[in-house]
């Protein structure tokens, strides 16, 4: 290549026009004046940061990472890898107890699932809450997700044998949410899957994707997750030659798009074999593959596209299933943030924030008055449940109830 | 005494100009400078903004080395805040002579300069963006200096110790009794009016003008512009300075200084005739690319900012007229002396490094003539703004919890940041957000530093020296300069010139990035704003 | 995933694209990498003197409305330009001197918006001025950033409380026939302009501020919202990074989100703006077309591409990629089958179709009326134009 023929830089920084569109469509902004905004926090601020990282600004962490900046960017600037690689980078406040708690969900999990029922009524209770907003600064509006008695992975390896007899087989990465608080998501999966006649299969030995201890500033502990994860899905691609699949946006996002851009760890040749369940859905039935709805089937349903589901630019697939299916009458919300953000609107000093950031998509939820609110993100649902008050379902659970 | 009367007056705002104004003015004297454009227009901001520390020219000029060396360590105390202290590095490549490695660290040493080589290793971990070929590295203690910073710094100092300054204001001609000066007439070139000032000694500060300013009192200094063209890369790729370790030659320089970094430079003969409208050439660029990359190879992959040319004042020994003999060194000419022509100092020749030595002789000179004996202090004291040593400190010690922008203010303004301590919100509101420039700090600039077009005020803040190359901040800034001086008309005629100079530094290099900035430049103000 | 027609670009030649194919039945999708030039947009459509009854239906479907009167529209600067047709709250006056005593009410703390030089610029014409700074404390929110006193920011603001506004305006009111407001209400609630010009009892003037533009990004919203209300597929934030071109046909196109899974259709419009949007790219070399490689009128000499005076008109701004008269974008002479170019992608090299907004809107209908006349089924049974002269070899 010719000197001058193409002009890089980290994160595309140097491509920003300065045309602050961005700022525009920044959920955080709008309701936080202490965040700097993502044209600030990002390529301004990066420029400052190369000279002397003493010009980092602890107001980064306001960003919640949602990525909307990015989305909305005319010049292709990742403003949001920017944001979070410097807060990596520079951020050497140790994280609070309570973020430590915050972002180990599958120890959380693994540690609260066999006591599920006293764990659930505790952290149900009034007074629990009240001293988790006291002591650790959790929001004592936040309910917990509850945690099921029995682990999603226990229950798929009692059911390895028939799955294995199904004729194409895929993995699932399913998460800690499946894992430890909603298995009944996972068995919709395969339900759905086995219909296609895909057999499911899990990975030898996942760990949480990180997402929250990227956010939390656990970086270490991230990272290791990462090579983890990422050496388990080599060998389920590369060794056993299969796809894998998720039913979590933001699950999906981390392990392909944060691991290389925020942690460095190179998945290129195991990125493609890792997709959204929705979209390995689609892409068989656009290939042939046939579903049997059952004609009975009649639901008032509401898309709500997750953040990072936009920013992978993959809602269409799942909103073209649920339009697929007979007997959903289907709105596409507009796309917005919900606030939650992950772990961002359980801290007490982000609730306030998060409640309006979310406001615009509840009031549109409370106009539509559908039956159910599909959503493709757990986070999202526990905000959406918990603020607008519908029920939220994963589009995969509503397609395992519309099948025969 | 009449107020157009002084001790001294000095011709020429650039360095060494607003150096001697300084210097003339803590020893007692009455001062005026007087500046045809802006301070820091000519060779003092068109330059690398290298902090030398002697090492380029101790093997062929040791004693420019031993003042560069000396003024080094001098800068750093009194400057703090326009200095910045990244160290540099002298590197060989493959197609060097590595023997010249020795020559060079032997002849550092004997100036006083300290040289230490390391291994290759050692230097791609200390500076990351070197050229990871390299075979050899010397480290030497370069650094870089802002030089509109340490300009304005030195024009705030001489005001503060009574000092008077007039900019955009032209010396149209001496006031001259038989074989002596007595004053200038000059012309303000934006108002057309014209006045008379007396001084019994005038310096001739005007650096390759200062050629045309002798011939207006019949007096020729052999002077030979010399043009050098830098590019500036939209962030910074490198933290130390890095030189190549040969005999000094084209583009062999590149500095980091703010939130950039200058490569440089050429050197090209041009004629007086050339000197008021330097244009960098598509050959200059595409050499200092090609030979910058050699430094440091992501040059070849990073976003240009702009280009840009200096041209340097060089003065050939008297008795040559050829030219041949020509030095990089301070020229003192006392034209009383080498002319008969009483009431004339020229300082000229040296380098934005040792610009306080060359103030310090020529305020000695002057001193002489008047029988001042004061001594010089200016090595001691620090400059405004200076008295802090590292803008970390400052920052903290103003406010508890800096933000970014008060962050680059306290780089900018050093301890004069405290100005704007209490700015209310609509102060504490940036004008421009790619160099985090503050309402208060343009309203500080405006009222306290000789601000009156979009130019003066992007030297003294750094307004539209960012990525976006005034696009946004310019209307901005017009708005609050119009206010100033009331007048809207001449506000829009200076936001066409200040739209104007920030084209010519981008058009020769205008691709990529930088067009598409221009493009959308030319989108707001043609088709949004109307300008 | 199939499509009648995919749309490169998101902007105003793309949406106006878009709608027109959904309206006639057509499936689309537009794939748009980020936000476009509508956010920048001055409201008023140079270079569209004419009315098109066409755009104004368009337009109206989606809630926004137009209007026409040839006269001259009052720049951010204090200037005056001729116009025709604008947005509905961009005004378009008869005569500079429309005014004899004017109001001028901006925002204290709001940079953006230069009442002063508006303020010279009317006197010049015999207005008188006056210059009033509203305290709003509702902004301190906005002012505790040091970069948010921006227009859409109080624009938002402004949403929620525009009548207090128009309540101190009515106080401040003394003889004066007009007012004039920074471009800083109705960005989601489309109707404030309009209210506003009732409740004061002057003639309201809305002049424009520093970008992002309020009335722009409405308009994007509005044409955005319209086009998926018809059923068209938006991908947004995603880029078409390779096409797959055979015998001069368009197949199909990669972007860089979908991956392997390819966005097939039968047209394909290149919508993808100047160089800003990355639709013409540049380097010391060569200015080219990213995406299909198509031939570009540029000068090989990059001296050739500047201006050194700014003010005049740049060489390179005329640049743009070649196109038989029915806008069929070519590559080495040929041209392709069914791939259109539009918008500002072209530059100057079809003078007749104007510039800026108005060559996005009318090479859009051109290329959309060609679509539709070569989809209409011929009676062989397949879409006429398939037949293929000379063509682009493949890519």
């Amino acid at each position: 290549m010719k000197a001058q023929e193409n002009t890089v830089s980290k994160h595309n920084f140097e491509e920003c026009m300065k045309c602050t569109v961005c700022t525009v469509y920044c959920p955080v902004l709008q309701v936080n004046p202490l965040y700097p905004g993502p044209k600030q926090a990002g390529p301004d601020g990066e420029r400052l940061r190369l000279k002397d990282p003493f010009f980092f600004n602890y107001a980064l962490k306001y960003c919640m990472n949602c990525k909307r900046c990015e989305v909305a960017c005319p010049s292709g600037v990742n403003v949001a890898d920017l944001i979070q690689s410097a807060r990596i980078k520079y951020d050497r406040s140790a994280p609070k107890l309570r973020d430590r708690i915050l972002a180990s969900t599958d120890l959380m999990g693994t540690l609260a699932r066999p006591f599920a029922p006293i764990v659930n009524g505790v952290t149900r209770l009034g007074i629990t809450r009240t001293v988790l907003d006291a002591t650790l600064q959790i929001d004592a509006h936040r309910t917990f997700p509850k945690y099921s008695s029995s682990s999603f992975e226990s229950w798929l390896r009692k059911r390895q044998k028939e799955q294995a007899v199904y004729p194409e087989q895929v993995a699932y990465f399913h998460g800690c949410y499946v894992n430890y608080n909603y298995p009944q998501l996972g068995k919709d999966l395969v339900k759905v899957l086995n219909a296609l006649g895909v057999g499911v299969q899990l990975l030898d030995q996942e760990k949480c994707c990180g997402i929250a201890l990227i956010t939390n500033g656990m970086t270490r502990q991230a990272l290791r997750h990462a090579t983890h994860n990422t050496a388990q899905l080599r060998k389920a691609a590369l060794e056993r030659g299969l796809r894998i699949v998720s039913t979590s946006s933001s699950c999906t996002m981390t392990l392909r798009e944060e691991y290389p851009n925020l942690l460095g760890v190179d998945n290129a040749d195991v990125r493609d074999f890792l997709t959204m369940a929705t979209r390995f859905i689609y892409e068989k039935l656009e290939k042939g593959a046939t579903l049997r709805f059952r004609p009975d089937y009649h639901k008032r349903v509401a898309y709500h596209t997750p953040c990072h589901l936009e920013r992978l630019g993959w809602g269409i697939f799942s909103e073209r299933l649920l339009r697929m299916i007979p007997g959903v009458e289907f709105t596409l919300l507009d796309s917005a943030c919900c606030g939650i953000a992950g772990t961002y609107g359980f801290k007490k000093e982000n609730y306030a924030a998060s409640q309006a950031i979310g406001q615009a998509l509840f009031d549109q939820i409370r106009s539509v008055n559908p039956e159910v609110v599909a959503c493709d993100c757990e986070t999202c649902k526990w905000q959406i449940e918990m603020s607008a008050g519908y029920p939220v379902m994963n589009p995969i659970s509503i397609l395992a109830e519309a099948i025969e | 005494m009449h107020e157009k009367e002084f001790d001294v007056i000095i011709i020429g705002g650039g360095i060494t100009g607003a150096g001697t104004q300084r210097d003339c003015a803590m020893r007692g004297l009455r001062t005026l400078l007087i500046e045809r454009s802006d301070i820091a227009d000519g060779a003092t901001g068109r330059n690398h903004g290298l902090l030398h520390s002697g090492a380029r020219y101790a093997v062929n000029d040791p004693e420019s080395a031993e003042e560069c060396i000396r003024e080094n360590r001098i800068l750093r105390r009194i400057a703090a805040h326009c200095v910045e202290e990244t160290e540099g590095l002298f590197i060989t490549l493959p197609d060097d002579d590595l023997g010249y490695q020795k020559t060079f660290v032997d002849a550092c040493r004997r100036a006083g300069i300290g040289a230490e080589i390391i291994d290759p290793e050692q230097a791609r971990r200390l500076e990351p963006s070197v050229n990871p070929a390299l075979i050899g590295a010397v480290k030497v203690p370069d650094g870089s200096v802002d030089p509109f910073r340490l300009c304005a710094a030195n024009m705030v100092d001489a005001k503060q110790h009574g000092g008077q300054v007039r900019l955009h204001t032209e010396v149209t001609g001496f006031i001259r009794e038989a074989d002596t000066i007595l004053g200038v007439h000059t012309r303000n070139l934006q108002t057309g009016q014209e006045e008379d000032f007396y001084a019994p000694v005038t310096v001739n500060a005007g650096g390759i003008w200062g050629h045309r300013i002798a011939g207006l009192a019949g007096v020729d200094i052999g002077m030979f512009p010399s043009k050098g063209a830098l590019l500036v890369f939209a962030h910074r790729i490198n933290q130390m300075v890095i030189n190549r370790c040969r005999k000094p030659a084209n583009a062999d320089i590149l500095v980091p200084g703010d939130t950039v970094c200058i490569i440089g430079t050429t050197s090209t003969r041009i004629p007086f005739e050339a000197c008021d409208e330097v244009t960098v050439t598509p050959d200059e660029v595409n050499l200092l690319i090609t030979e910058g990359s050699k430094l440091a190879p992501a040059l070849s992959t990073t976003r240009i900012l702009r280009a840009y040319a200096g041209v340097r004042p060089l003065v050939s020994a008297d008795n040559d007229p050829s030219g041949r003999n020509i030095s990089r060194g301070i020229v003192c000419l006392d034209h009383e002396t080498r002319d008969g022509l009483k009431g004339l100092i020229t300082i000229t020749g040296g380098k934005l490094m040792t610009y306080r030595l060359m103030a310090e002789i020529a305020t000695d000179a002057v001193c002489r003539k008047l029988s001042v004996t004061r001594a010089c202090e200016t090595a001691d004291k620090p400059l405004p703004g200076s008295e802090e040593r590292s803008y970390e400190a400052v920052a903290r010690k103003i406010w508890e919890a800096p933000s970014m922008a008060q962050k680059a203010a306290a780089a900018r303004m050093g301890t004069r940041a405290e100005v704007i301590r209490d700015a209310g919100r609509e102060d504490a509101a940036l004008v421009c957000e790619c160099e985090e420039v503050s309402v208060g700090e343009v309203k500080n600039a405006i009222e306290r530093m000789e601000v009156s077009t979009l130019t003066d005020l992007r030297r003294r803040t750094r307004i539209g020296m960012g990525t976006c190359q005034g696009e946004f901040c310019a209307c901005r800034a017009a708005g609050l300069l119009a206010r100033a001086h009331g007048c809207i008309e001449r506000e829009r005629a200076d936001l066409r010139d200040f739209l104007q100079e920030r084209w010519k530094g981008n058009l020769p290099i205008g691709w990529g990035d930088t067009l598409r900035e221009a493009e959308y430049t030319q989108w707001i103000y043609k088709h949004v704003l109307g300008l | 995933m199939r499509f009648d027609t995919v749309i490169i670009g998101g902007g105003l030649a793309g949406l106006t694209a878009g709608i027109c194919l959904q309206k006639a039945g057509q499936d689309c999708a537009i794939v748009s990498t980020g936000q476009n030039a509508l956010h920048f947009f001055s409201g008023s459509f140079e270079s569209l003197e004419e009315a098109p009854a066409r755009l104004a239906g368009i337009f109206e479907e989606a809630g926004i409305r137009l209007h026409y009167q040839p006269g001259v529209r009052l720049m951010p600067m204090g200037t005056f330009r001729p116009a025709a047709l604008s947005l509905e709250d961009v005004d378009i006056l008869p005569d500079p001197a429309f005014s004899r005593k004017a109001l001028i009410v901006s925002i204290a703390g709001y940079q953006d918006f230069f009442a002063a030089f508006l303020a010279e610029g009317l006197e010049k014409q015999g207005t008188q001025c006056r210059i009033h700074f509203l305290q709003l404390p509702e902004m301190a929110q906005l002012m505790m950033s040091p970069s948010e006193m921006r227009s859409v920011q109080i624009a938002r603001t402004m949403d929620r409380m525009w009548e207090k506004v128009v309540g101190e305006i009515k106080v401040l009111l003394q003889d004066e026939d007009t007012v004039i407001l920074p471009q800083v209400f109705g960005l989601q609630d489309t109707t404030v302009p309009g209210r506003i010009r009732q409740a004061v009892p002057a003639r309201v003037i809305f002049a424009g501020t520093l970008p992002p533009s309020v009335p722009g990004i409405r308009t994007q919203q509005q044409l955005k919202r319209r086009y998926e209300v018809l059923g068209g597929t938006y991908l947004a934030g995603d880029e078409v990074i390779q096409a797959h071109v055979h015998d001069g046909v368009v197949h199909s196109v990669a972007t860089r989100n979908l991956d392997s899974h390819y966005l097939e259709a039968r047209h394909f419009i290149l919508a993808t703006g100047g160089y800003f949007s990355k639709g013409l790219r540049s380097n010391p070399f060569r200015i080219y077309e990213p995406v299909f490689g198509l031939d570009v009128d540029a000068s090989e000499d990059r001296n050739a591409w500047y201006d050194a005076a700014f003010a005049a008109d740049q060489p390179y701004l005329k640049f743009g990629v070649r196109t038989d008269p029915g806008l069929r974008a070519l590559r080495d002479g040929v041209a392709f089958e069914n791939l259109y170019a539009v918008g500002s992608l072209l530059g100057a090299t079809r003078p007749e179709l104007g510039s800026g907004a108005g060559l996005a809107i009318r090479s859009a209908f051109q290329a959309t009326d060609q679509i539709l006349r070569r989809s209409a089924p011929q009676e062989d049974g397949r879409p006429a134009g398939q037949s293929g002269e000379s063509n682009p070899s493949e890519s």
